[in-house]
């Protein structure tokens, strides 16, 4: 009726290309009522239904003429057009100033002072004590037997019930350099503790997706080589301080004969675990005769080239970690501080990742 | 669209603040222009080495000669000019040869503002203590090291216990020490006799005796010695009040961390305290309320508040590596910077002025902010490095000073060489 009224008035007031552009806003406007605001049941799931599914034909299309435009261009020899980039969380996340440039000398000259430097710089091998809390749990001990093979030079303690404080003591004395506790909640293990030592930073993480050894398909058993550590996206100075934590766990000199490789992946702020057995192998591909045309030897015969892949078996447990609190001595509850701690007032931006 | 909610920081008015880190670094962080400035790094003094570690500092800025001093981790103290990091003295701790420097870490430092002795020589007086309680009053002077100024006083201030700060009251005539096992005491400075001890409270109801471990405290205005504010380890503030009683006046509970900074505001009644998890909170000390917190993102310990002097914001600094600048009627964060080190102390430096003033580029030798000596006939101005626009703008409020007292002094030599003539 309101459209109606319109028309009419503006037929009146201005000329007649006017009119065909008002109405074809009109028009316009018709169509992009949201569905929203349609208090019918019935009509509105139409609605969007018939919304869902024009924008459905609508990247269809799109599709289709991207693809043809890039075979077209393919076979005129041209470069087919530019990809374009999805938009992912990484890609448009919140820029941090604390990332770590790669020419920041106070970057080395604090790493070469942090608690770590002595266990990085081979002056000291890593000697790993693990324990647990106080109570047992069901799938504790299979993972702690995990870890033990994953860590060289670990070994395992059972907890009793010694003060946190006093085993921490203890390790001092027997000169270890790290402790890690496997906290279980409701029989599942939930929470990593990693304390460096004598002075270090304690690293509060949450633990979770825990899949045992025995769980994964076509698991590989893991052999006694030192691993070659890959720590992957710790950009922030918080990550580069948390993968030196890691790092320090772990002897310096991988054994390259052994294939044997642990990774820690960062993405978002989970940690992402996992620990393979690789193999290099040569794989022969054939070149098809269909994209032969495109090949610079325009003779059009199949080439066989030799490609080195590495195959992966995967073997060791697969958990993900997420970072709670770094704390700057040893584990005290009560008299600590902390350099890093999660709190809610920080997570305003679903963009913002702190490792 | 991503689900973002920002609050724009608002710019800070200008400002200089001198930062300390535990690597040994002093940095200078200065915000220019009126109404919204955003402050950057201009300098940094110092090389980097974790065992210089800076673990305190005291600033002297008066407007003519100012000095800071810094204590270091490895037992040495330095006087520098706060102006351009130049290094006038440094006095090595070397009472106590047979412990190791690390085990005896300079845990207090004052640095006098009025003169002590009678010398007109450059001298300055520190008051040092470490954490096994042995405090000392030394008097260097800077010109002439062979001249002794006297031995420096020493005494201990705990017989066990670690000592985990010190604070000198506004008057610089008492002193204030606690820490882990070691309730708070003050002392006369004069004659270096303990004046009062706190009692710990009575025992609650339930018989839980807390061993006393004091983190952080304060005077709580700079003319009243009496009444003084100390933050425990077990998340306790309190106020005692030197004339009245032993034990607290006002007992209170904030949070769950070590109370690890606490600063109190020129109003004399309100004071900001920074925990060990970051937070930041300021209370009215009267009625012990609370009267709220500093909502900022800062997530790691906060070791060292400061509060400007004239313009109402205040400075927190700590592990997270920022320094955060915060307004103090609205709290709200006005600024950060991230300075990549862990933190351990700010200052501000109050006689910053923005002023715009043209550049006089005839003028190699700058005369030197000494107060001008009449023995020496021949003066040595020392050059000053110039470094940034700010010196230059504080040379030339100090220029207009000096050429007052050249003046003087020209005066006075031609005077006694009218004298010496006649």
């Amino acid at each position: 009726m309101g459209g109606k009224r319109k028309n009419t008035e503006n037929e009146g007031m201005e000329g007649d290309e006017d009119i065909q552009n008002i109405n074809k806003k009109m028009k316009k406007e018709k169509r992009e009522i949201l569905p929203s605001s349609i208090k019918n049941k019935e009509k509105r799931s139409a609605v969007h239904a018939k919304l869902k599914h024009q924008k459905k034909l609508e990247k269809r299309k799109k599709l289709k003429a991207r693809d043809a435009a890039a075979k077209r261009a393919i076979e005129l020899g041209e470069e087919p057009p530019q990809k374009q980039i999805p938009r992912t969380i990484e890609n448009t996340r919140e820029a941090d100033e604390t990332v770590c440039m790669p020419d920041d000398e106070e970057l080395f000259a604090g790493n070469d002072a942090d608690e770590f430097s002595a266990i990085l710089k081979q002056d000291r091998t890593p000697k790993i004590l693990i324990t647990t809390c106080r109570f047992n749990s069901t799938r504790g001990p299979a993972f702690i037997n995990e870890l033990l093979s994953v860590i060289p030079n670990a070994h395992y303690f059972k907890r009793g019930t010694y003060d946190l404080k006093k085993i921490v003591e203890y390790a001092n004395n027997k000169e270890f350099t790290s402790i890690i506790v496997v906290h279980t909640n409701r029989r599942e293990p939930d929470a990593l503790l990693v304390i460096g030592l004598p002075y270090g930073p304690t690293a509060h993480f949450k633990l979770s997706s825990l899949v045992l050894r025995k769980d994964i398909k076509n698991h590989g058993n893991p052999t006694s080589h030192e691993p070659e550590l890959v720590l992957n996206n710790f950009t922030t100075r918080l990550g580069h301080r948390v993968g030196r934590l890691i790092q320090s766990l772990f002897p310096q000199s991988p054994n390259f004969r052994g294939r044997r490789v642990v990774t820690f992946h960062n993405q978002r702020d989970f940690v992402f675990f996992r620990h393979h057995r690789y193999i290099f192998e040569t794989k022969e591909t054939k070149q098809c005769e269909s994209k032969g045309k495109k090949s610079k030897d325009t003779k059009g015969e199949t080439i066989s080239k030799e490609k080195v892949i590495a195959r992966l078996q995967e073997c060791g447990p697969r958990f993900t970690l997420k970072l709670v609190s770094l704390q700057h001595g040893t584990f005290d509850t009560k008299g600590g501080e902390f350099e890093w701690v999660h709190k809610p007032e920080m997570d305003t931006s679903r963009r913002r990742f702190f490792l | 669209m991503p689900r973002t909610t920002t609050v724009d920081c608002t710019g800070c008015p200008p400002l200089r603040a001198l930062t300390f880190d535990s690597l040994g670094f002093i940095k200078v962080i200065e915000a220019r222009g009126k109404g919204g400035g955003v402050p950057k790094v201009v300098e940094i003094w110092g090389d980097p080495d974790a065992s210089k570690c800076l673990v305190a500092a005291s600033l002297n800025d008066r407007k003519i000669d100012p000095l800071l001093a810094v204590a270091r981790k490895n037992g040495v103290m330095e006087i520098l000019n706060p102006l351009n990091g130049e290094l006038s003295f440094s006095v090595s701790d070397d009472s106590n040869a047979g412990v190791r420097p690390e085990d005896n870490v300079i845990v207090g430092l004052h640095l006098f503002g009025k003169r002590r002795l009678e010398l007109t020589s450059r001298s300055c007086t520190l008051l040092a203590c470490t954490t096994k309680g042995h405090a000392s009053i030394k008097t260097v002077d800077m010109v002439d090291t062979k001249v002794d100024s006297g031995a420096p006083k020493t005494w201990n201030v705990c017989a066990s216990g670690n000592i985990s700060f010190s604070e000198v009251d506004g008057s610089e005539s008492y002193a204030l020490f606690g820490g882990k096992g070691v309730e708070v005491n003050m002392w006369d400075l004069e004659k270096c006799t303990k004046i009062w001890t706190a009692k710990p409270p009575p025992r609650n109801s339930l018989g839980i005796f807390t061993p006393t471990w004091f983190t952080s405290a304060t005077f709580l205005s700079k003319d009243d010695h009496r009444k003084v504010v100390a933050g425990s380890n077990n998340h306790q503030v309190r106020l005692y009040d030197v004339s009245a009683q032993r034990r607290p006046v006002i007992s209170f509970d904030f949070r769950d961390t070590p109370i690890k900074a606490v600063a109190e505001d020129t109003d004399g009644h309100t004071i900001y305290i920074g925990n060990g998890s970051g937070d930041l909170a300021s209370v009215d000390i009267r009625t012990g309320k609370l009267l709220g917190c500093f909502l900022g993102k800062c997530s790691g310990s906060i070791r060292s508040i400061a509060r400007h002097p004239e313009l109402p914001m205040i400075a927190s600094c700590g592990l997270d590596s920022y320094l955060r600048i915060w307004d103090i009627g609205t709290r709200q964060l006005l600024s950060s910077i991230f300075l990549k080190q862990h933190l351990t102390k700010v200052v501000f430096d109050t006689n910053f002025t923005d002023e715009e003033v043209k550049h006089d580029v005839a003028a190699p030798d700058a005369p030197s902010i000494d107060e001008v000596q009449i023995a020496d006939e021949t003066e040595k101005p020392p050059t000053k490095r110039k470094k940034s626009s700010s010196k230059e703008n504080k040379e030339r409020i100090k220029k207009k000073k000096e050429s007052r007292e050249k003046e003087g002094t020209k005066k006075s030599i031609q005077e006694k060489k009218q004298k010496s003539g006649t």
